[in-house]
C-alpha cells in the first residue's frame, strides 16, 4: 500500500520533468538553448491561475471530460509498477482495466472536442477515433503477448515474470519493447504520428482536440497527457528491470537511466523525422502491428 | 403427476394472473384510458413477479420446479432469463405511457398495439419456461406474431411494410427449422419433454442438431450473415417494441441456444471454433456496420449485432472449455455470455428509449439533422451518455465487467490448455479489442452528433415526460449498480452455471476474481472526480470563467452547416472495409469555377441482404413466375392437381411397398 503510494507519488511528480527533458534536449539537439528543464511545472502553474473559458456552444461534457481524464491517468499509472514497488492497484485482470481506463479517457477526450461544435475539433476528434483503433492491437501484441505466454493478468505480475534468461525470450522481449515505443509515439501524440508543437490545426491530432480550451480545464488536459508519456515511459523501463533479484539502487539506477536514455531517443527521434503525412499512419501502425505478429509467431515456433 | 403447488410456485402463477388480467382493460370504451388500465396492471403484474423471480433466483439452490404435469418446468437458467425479460419489461411498458400518447392523439389502432405487446411479454415468459416442445414451438409462434402485429402500428406506411415483412419472413424460417430440429429430438428420445431430452445423453448425431438450433435461434438472435433482418425491422418497429426486440426478443435466440447445448451437452471441439468465429465476424463487422449508419434505430440494430457476437464469443468459448474438460473455461465463457445477456439487454433498451424520445420531439431519426440537444435536455443526454459508456463495454459501468470475464477467459484458456492456445486466444482479444475501439468510435459519434455542438435543424420544442425520465432512469442505475457493485450479479451467473450447465462443488473461477476491488476503484475514482470537480469550481471562482464564441481562425461567420457530421467523422474508418460495407460516396459538383451548391451524399448497405437475400428472392420470383401459368382461376383445375397429387403418392406408396 504504501510503497503504491510512493510510486504514485513518484509518477505525478516526475510526469512534468519527463516532458521538460525531453523538450530540452530537443532544443539542445536542434542547436538550440531552449526552455529550463523544470519549464512543464512553470507552465502547469501559470495555467491554474489562468481565466478558464469554454466555448459558448459546449455543455456539461466539457466540465467533467477534463477531470475523468486526469482521473484515468492516475488511475492507469497506480496499475504500472515502478522499480520493484508494487503498486496500488493490483489484482488479476488488471492488464484489461488499464486497456478499458485509457479507453474511457479517450471516450471523453473525443466527446468534449466534439462538444465544442467547430470542424477544428471534430478532424482532431475524428482522427483519434480512426487511429487509436490502430493502435489497440499493438497494446494487446506486445504487452498481451506476454500476459499470455506468461500466464500473468496483472500488470506487476508480468512484468515481475520477465527474467532475462532466455536468449530467445530476451529478443522477444526487445522487439516488445519497440512496439511499445511505437505505441507510446502514437498514445502520446508524438512525431511522427503527432506534432505536439505545430499550429497549424489541420495536421495535428491531440492539440487541436484541446484548441478551445484554457485555464484550468486546459491544466487537467496539460498534466494528463505528461501523466500518459510517463506512464509509457515506464512500461517501456519496466521491460529491462531484472525482476529476478530485486535491488533497490540497481532499481533507482536503471530508473534514471531509463528515463535519460527514453528522453534522449525520443528528442532524437522527433529532431530527425517530420511528421507523416496523415495517410501513412495506419500503415506506420499497422507495421509496429505486424512487427508485434511475427515476434510472436517466431518466439512460438522457435521454442 | 402432481402438480407442485406451494406457496411460492402459487404467487408465481398469481403474477402471471395479474398480467393476463390486464387484457381485459384493454376493452375499456376510451383508448386513452384501456391504455392507461391495461398498461398499469400489466407493469403491476410484472413487477410482482420480477419480485418473486428475483426471490427464486437468490435462494435456489438447483431445484426445479414442474408445474401443470411437467409442461412448465422452472430450473435456474429458466429463472434469468424469466428475470432479464421481466427486467426489461418495466421500463419498457413505463415508456410507453409518454410513447402512445401521440398516437391516441392520432386515433390510431393502440388498442390492437397494447394486445400484442401484452401478449408478446407474456408469450416471451412462457417460452423460457415452457419444457415442452411443443408447447415451446406455439409460444415462440405467439412471440413472434404478436410481435409482427405490433410492429404494423403505422401500417400504411411503405417502409413498415418492408421492414415488417423480413421480421415475418425471418421468423417462418425459423420456426420451420425449430421444427425440423424438434422433431428430430423427438424421434431419437421418444419424448417431447426437455428435461428428457437434458436426462438423455444417447442423442445421435448431436453436432447435426445444434447447428439446426444454432441456425434457428441464432436468426432470431442476428448473428452474421443471418442478421438481415435486423437493421430491416428495428426502424420501422414503434420504439418500444424496438427497445423489447432489442433487449428481449433476440435474448430468447440466445436463450434458445443455450438450451439446445443443454440438452446436447458433449460437442466436439469445433463447433466451439465454429460459434466463436462466427461471432467474432458478428461482433466486428456489426459494430463496423453500424458506424456507417445515419438512421440512429438502424445504427442501434446493428449495434446488436456486434453484442449478440460478444455473448456468442462467451458461448464459443464455453464450449472450447466443455470439449476440453476444463472447469474454468466453462465457468468464464458461459459466465460471460450470460452476463453480457443481461447487460446488453439493459443498455440496448436504454439507448432505444432515448432514440424514441429523440423521435418524438425531432420527428426523425436521420442523426445528421441532430444535435445540440445537451442544451434543450440536459439529462437525456446524461442518461443517453450512460448507456453508450457501458455499450462500449468501459469502466465504471456494466458493459466492462461482462466483457472482463470474457477477457480472463481467454487468459484461463490460454493458461490451462497450454499448446497453440495461447496465440489462438491472444487473437480473440485482439479482436475483442478491436471491437471496443471501434464501439468507441460508433458511440462517440452518435454522442457528440446527436447531443453535442449546435442543432443542426432548429429545435422547436423539446417535451420530455416524467415517464420517460423513470424509465431511461431505471435503465441507466441498473447500467451503475452492476457496474459498480458486479459481486452479487457475478454470484447469481455463478449459480446458473453450477446448477444447469456444469456440477462443481469448490469455489469457482468466477468468485476468486476480486470483484470487490472494482466496486472499491469505481468508487474511489467518482468520489475522487467530485473532490476534483469542487477544487474546479474554487478556481473558476478565483480566476473566473466564461463562455466565447469558438476560434474560427478569425472567421466570424460560423453556422451549425460547419461543424462535423456523422459521415465525416466515420468515413476515415467505414474507407477501410469498403467493399464489405458497400460503402458509397457520391459528390456532386457543379461545372462552375465558383459554384453556389454542392451535393454530396455517402450510405452503406448491408452486404448480406443485398448480394444474397434480395437476389435469392428476385430468382425465387423469377422461377416461381415461370409455373405461375398453374395458377388458374379456374376451379377444375386445382381438382385436377389433387387428383394427380394423389395419383402420384398411390404410385409411390405401390412401389415402396
Amino acid at each position: 500500500m504504501l510503497e503504491g503510494i510512493i510510486s504514485l507519488i513518484i509518477v505525478i511528480f516526475i510526469s512534468p520533468l519527463f516532458a521538460g527533458m525531453i523538450n530540452k534536449y530537443k532544443a539542445i539537439f536542434t542547436g538550440r538553448i531552449g526552455a529550463p528543464v523544470f519549464q512543464p511545472y512553470y507552465e502547469l502553474i501559470r495555467l491554474i491561475k489562468k481565466e478558464t473559458i469554454n466555448a459558448s456552444s459546449s455543455s456539461f461534457v466539457s466540465k467533467i471530460a477534463p477531470i475523468i481524464i486526469f482521473l484515468s491517468m492516475i488511475f492507469v499509472s497506480s496499475i504500472i509498477p515502478v522499480g520493484f514497488l508494487k503498486p496500488l492497484i493490483s489484482f488479476n485482470g488488471d492488464i484489461i482495466l488499464f486497456a478499458y481506463i485509457l479507453g474511457l479517457a479517450r471516450f471523453l477526450q473525443i466527446l468534449s472536442a466534439m462538444d465544442i461544435g467547430s470542424s477544428f475539433e471534430g478532424m482532431g476528434a475524428a482522427r483519434e477515433a480512426t487511429f487509436a483503433l490502430f493502435a489497440e492491437p499493438i497494446f494487446f501484441f506486445s504487452i498481451g503477448s506476454i500476459a499470455f505466454i506468461s500466464g500473468h493478468t496483472s500488470m506487476y505480475e508480468i512484468f515481475n515474470s520477465i527474467l532475462l534468461n532466455n536468449i530467445g525470450y530476451e529478443i522477444f522481449i526487445i522487439v516488445c519493447s519497440i512496439s511499445v515505443f511505437i505505441l507510446a509515439i502514437t498514445e502520446c501524440s508524438r512525431m511522427p504520428v503527432d506534432d505536439p508543437n505545430t499550429h497549424l490545426e489541420l495536421t495535428m491530432i491531440h492539440e487541436v482536440m484541446i484548441l478551445d480550451n484554457s485555464g484550468f480545464d486546459l491544466f487537467l488536459y496539460q498534466f494528463s497527457s505528461y501523466i500518459k508519456l510517463t506512464i509509457y515511459a515506464l512500461i517501456e523501463i519496466s521491460f529491462f528491470y531484472p525482476f529476478g533479484k530485486q535491488n533497490h539502487f540497481l532499481g533507482i539506477l536503471i530508473f534514471i537511466v531509463g528515463f535519460l536514455t527514453l528522453s534522449i531517443t525520443l528528442a532524437l527521434v522527433e529532431t530527425i523525422t517530420s511528421r507523416y503525412k496523415m495517410k501513412l499512419i495506419p500503415q506506420y501502425l499497422l507495421f509496429a502491428t505486424s512487427i508485434g505478429i511475427l515476434n510472436l509467431l517466431i518466439y512460438t515456433f522457435m521454442k | 403427476m402432481n402438480i407442485l403447488l406451494d406457496n411460492d410456485t402459487s404467487l408465481l402463477i398469481f403474477g402471471f394472473l395479474i398480467q393476463f388480467t390486464s387484457i381485459f382493460f384493454i376493452f375499456l370504451k376510451k383508448n386513452k384510458s384501456a391504455v392507461f388500465f391495461s398498461n398499469t396492471i400489466n407493469i403491476i403484474g410484472l413487477a410482482f413477479s420480477l419480485f418473486i423471480s428475483i426471490k427464486f433466483l437468490f435462494t435456489s439452490n438447483g431445484n426445479t420446479f414442474p408445474l401443470f404435469y411437467n409442461f412448465v418446468k422452472i430450473d435456474t437458467l429458466s429463472l434469468f432469463f424469466l428475470f432479464l425479460i421481466q427486467l426489461i419489461s418495466i421500463p419498457t411498458s413505463i415508456y410507453i405511457f409518454s410513447y402512445l400518447k401521440h398516437y391516441i392523439d392520432e386515433k390510431r389502432n393502440v388498442r390492437s398495439f397494447m394486445l400484442f405487446f401484452i401478449l408478446l411479454i407474456i408469450s416471451s415468459q412462457m417460452i423460457v419456461i415452457a419444457n415442452h416442445a411443443i408447447l415451446f414451438l406455439i409460444c415462440w409462434e405467439m412471440m413472434s406474431m404478436t410481435g409482427f402485429l405490433g410492429m404494423l402500428l403505422e401500417y400504411e406506411k411503405n417502409e413498415v411494410q418492408k421492414g415488417s415483412f423480413y421480421y415475418f419472413a425471418a421468423s417462418h424460417v425459423i420456426v420451420f427449422i425449430l421444427y425440423i430440429m424438434f422433431f428430430i429430438l423427438h424421434k431419437l428420445t421418444g419424448s417431447w419433454f426437455f428435461d428428457e431430452y437434458q436426462k438423455n445423453l444417447q442423442i445421435i448425431y448431436p453436432v447435426t442438431i445444434f447447428l439446426l438450433g444454432f441456425l434457428g435461434f441464432g436468426i432470431k438472435a442476428g448473428f452474421i450473415p443471418f442478421h438481415f433482418w435486423l437493421p430491416q425491422a428495428h426502424p420501422i418497429a414503434p420504439t418500444v417494441l424496438s427497445a423489447f426486440l432489442s433487449g428481449v426478443i433476440i435474448k430468447l435466440g440466445i436463450y434458445g441456444i443455450f438450451r439446445t447445448y443443454l440438452f446436447l451437452k458433449p460437442l466436439p471441439e469445433w463447433v466451439g471454433w465454429l460459434v466463436i468465429i462466427i461471432s467474432l465476424v458478428s461482433a466486428i463487422f456489426g459494430v463496423w456496420y453500424a458506424l456507417a449508419q445515419h438512421d440512429i434505430k438502424k445504427l442501434l440494430a446493428y449495434h446488436s449485432v456486434e453484442n449478440i457476437g460478444i455473448i456468442g464469443i462467451g458461448f464459443g468459448l464455453g464450449l472450447i472449455g466443455a470439449a476440453n474438460n476444463s472447469l474454468p473455461v466453462q465457468i468464464l465463457g458461459f459466465g460471460g455470455a450470460l452476463l453480457h445477456t443481461l447487460n446488453h439487454a439493459i443498455f440496448k433498451s436504454l439507448l432505444f428509449i432515448g432514440s424514441g424520445v429523440i423521435y418524438q420531439n425531432l420527428g426523425t431519426r436521420n442523426i445528421e439533422e441532430m444535435g445540440g440537444i445537451v442544451h434543450r435536455a440536459k439529462y437525456l443526454s446524461i442518461f443517453f451518455l450512460i448507456g453508450s459508456i457501458a455499450i462500449s463495454g468501459l469502466p465504471p459501468f456494466n458493459g466492462f465487467i461482462s466483457e472482463f470475464i470474457i477477457y480472463v477467459g481467454f487468459f484461463k484458456t490460454a493458461n490451462e490448455l497450454k499448446n497453440y492456445y495461447p496465440i489462438l486466444m491472444l487473437l480473440f482479444a485482439v479482436g475483442l479489442a478491436l471491437v471496443g475501439g471501434l464501439a468507441v468510435a460508433c458511440f462517440t459519434k452518435v454522442n457528440s452528433i446527436i447531443f453535442l455542438g449546435t442543432a443542426r435543424k432548429e429545435i422547436k420544442k423539446f417535451v420530455i415526460n416524467i415517464y420517460d425520465y423513470i424509465s431511461l432512469g431505471l435503465l441507466s442505475s441498473l447500467c451503475i449498480i452492476i457496474g459498480f457493485f458486479p459481486t452479487p450479479f457475478v454470484y447469481l451467473i455463478g449459480k446458473i452455471i453450477k446448477y444447469d450447465f456444469v456440477n462443481y462443488s469448490y469455489r469457482s473461477v468466477l468468485e476468486t476474481i476480486e470483484w470487490n476491488n472494482f466496486s472499491f476503484i469505481f468508487i474511489s475514482f467518482s468520489s475522487l472526480a467530485t473532490i476534483i470537480f469542487f477544487i474546479k469550481k474554487y478556481f473558476n471562482k478565483k480566476y473566473s470563467s466564461r463562455k466565447i464564441e469558438a476560434w474560427g481562425c478569425g472567421y466570424n461567420n460560423i453556422t451549425p452547416r460547419m461543424q462535423y457530421t456523422a459521415s465525416s467523422f466515420a468515413d476515415e474508418l467505414n474507407e477501410i472495409p469498403k467493399s464489405i460495407l458497400l460503402y458509397h460516396k457520391k459528390i456532386d459538383l457543379s461545372e462552375n469555377v465558383f459554384p453556389k451548391s454542392f451535393h454530396f451524399e455517402s450510405h452503406s448497405e448491408d452486404l448480406v441482404d443485398s448480394k444474397v437475400v434480395i437476389p435469392f428472392y428476385n430468382n425465387l420470383r423469377n422461377i416461381l413466375d415461370k409455373i405461375q401459368f398453374l395458377s388458374q382461376t379456374d376451379i377444375r383445375y386445382y381438382i385436377g392437381f389433387i387428383l394427380i397429387t394423389i395419383f402420384i403418392y398411390s404410385l409411390l406408396s405401390f412401389i415402396w411397398n
